[in-house]
């Protein structure tokens, strides 16, 4: 570009890369999915980061100083962020068999996707910081950079379990001697009489009651509830490990009432009420979940 | 759906034998229900397998496949 005879005018793309890479930056920190945990993938998430936002900034600049064919390689490079979704989902996957409480599938493609599309909405921060500083100057662009980045957080924050779900404490009991209930929801049979005394006595139980039809709709996706139980077992910690399969904590539906609320049964390490329900309440809803109205029983009898 | 697992019939643990017959688990013979349990407790332990009581004096292990 240096070539070019008229001189470049580089405020936008500085202020245009700085937004998106603090766009970008803001989501990293702010994430509870307990992912990336470690040095080395928060470097990979910068660098992708600095790229995105490289990209989304210069493009405006170099379609000013009528560099075409390096605008339209930009444009090339934003499809490389792709594959992003696909590392993401690879990583996870592999953990999966490795932790004691899985995230589920559904979580793990909502990860990829969220990381997927926080890298384009860095990108996309850039551009329009950059353009708003072309047209309107420094000052203009950096406040026209602050509004993008704050309307861009509250597009991507999606909706928590506790906005629609209501999270309270219920009573680990057993009926008929081996059957695990929380509240009024059956969980599991307990078969042996050891961890049966150790859920009554360290036990925790949560009923989640929706506070609508949305609510319903989401608490009946499995995906979710395994979303549920990873956030509630990362809260607390959990007691298990390979050999003790009847200490996994649990989400279930109240069946066979189908009665919509859902039971939440956990060996937690440290006895923690009030952080096992923010981190249920913390959870994100999945993506997944939202559409799945049909499945819900409840739901459709209302409408029947 | 890797959610939700396909339990299978891994063992049966019994202190009644003529309640049970056949099929494709082994059958474990108890003296009686402390014995079953001690059984049942070993077989969960190495073989990662959920105990359930069916409350007729049979104990069954099943393994999730896929979970």
């Amino acid at each position: 570009m240096s070539s070019s005879s008229i001189s470049i005018n580089w405020t936008p793309m500085i202020v245009g890369f700085l937004a998106g890479l603090i766009s970008r930056i803001i989501s990293l920190k702010s994430g509870n999915t307990h992912y990336p945990g470690y040095p080395s993938g928060y470097i990979s998430q910068l660098a992708l980061a600095v790229i995105a936002a490289m990209i989304g900034s210069s493009v405006l600049t170099s379609l000013v100083g009528k560099q075409f064919t390096a605008a339209t390689f930009l444009t090339l490079a934003a499809t490389q962020f792709r594959d992003v979704r696909n590392t993401e989902r690879t990583t996870l996957s592999q953990e999966e068999k490795l932790i004691l409480v899985s995230r589920g599938p559904g979580y793990i493609e909502g990860i990829a996707i969220t990381y997927e599309a926080r890298n384009y909405l860095a990108m996309l921060v850039a551009l329009l910081t950059s353009a708003i500083t072309l047209v309107g100057g420094l000052i203009i662009g950096i406040i026209g950079g602050v509004i993008m980045i704050v309307i861009g957080e509250i597009f991507m924050s999606g909706g928590r379990v506790g906005d629609i779900i209501d999270v309270e404490p219920a009573k680990i009991w057993f009926d008929k001697g081996t059957l695990l209930y929380v509240g009024e929801v059956m969980m599991m049979e307990v078969g042996l009489p050891h961890p049966r005394e150790r859920y009554e006595k360290e036990g925790l139980g949560v009923i989640l009651t929706p506070k609508n039809q949305r609510g319903q709709a989401v608490l009946w996706n499995i995906s979710q509830r395994q979303a549920i139980t990873y956030e509630a077992a990362a809260a607390v910690g959990v007691q298990k490990d390979i050999g003790y399969p009847e200490q996994t904590p649990l989400c279930r539906m109240a069946m066979p009432a189908a009665s919509g609320k859902a039971g939440l049964s956990i060996l937690p390490v440290e006895r923690n009420m009030d952080k096992l329900i923010r981190a249920v309440k913390r959870t994100p809803i999945l993506e997944a979940s939202k559409w799945n109205r049909i499945t819900s029983p409840v739901i459709n009898r209302e409408e029947m | 759906m890797a959610d939700a697992p396909t339990p299978v019939m891994f063992a049966i643990v019994t202190t009644r034998k003529e309640s049970v017959s056949g099929g494709m688990a082994p059958i474990f013979i108890a003296e009686d229900d402390q014995e079953r349990e001690r059984i049942a407790m070993w077989l969960t332990r190495i073989t990662n397998a959920i105990v359930h009581d069916l409350h007729n004096g049979t104990l069954i292990l099943t393994v999730n496949q896929g979970g």
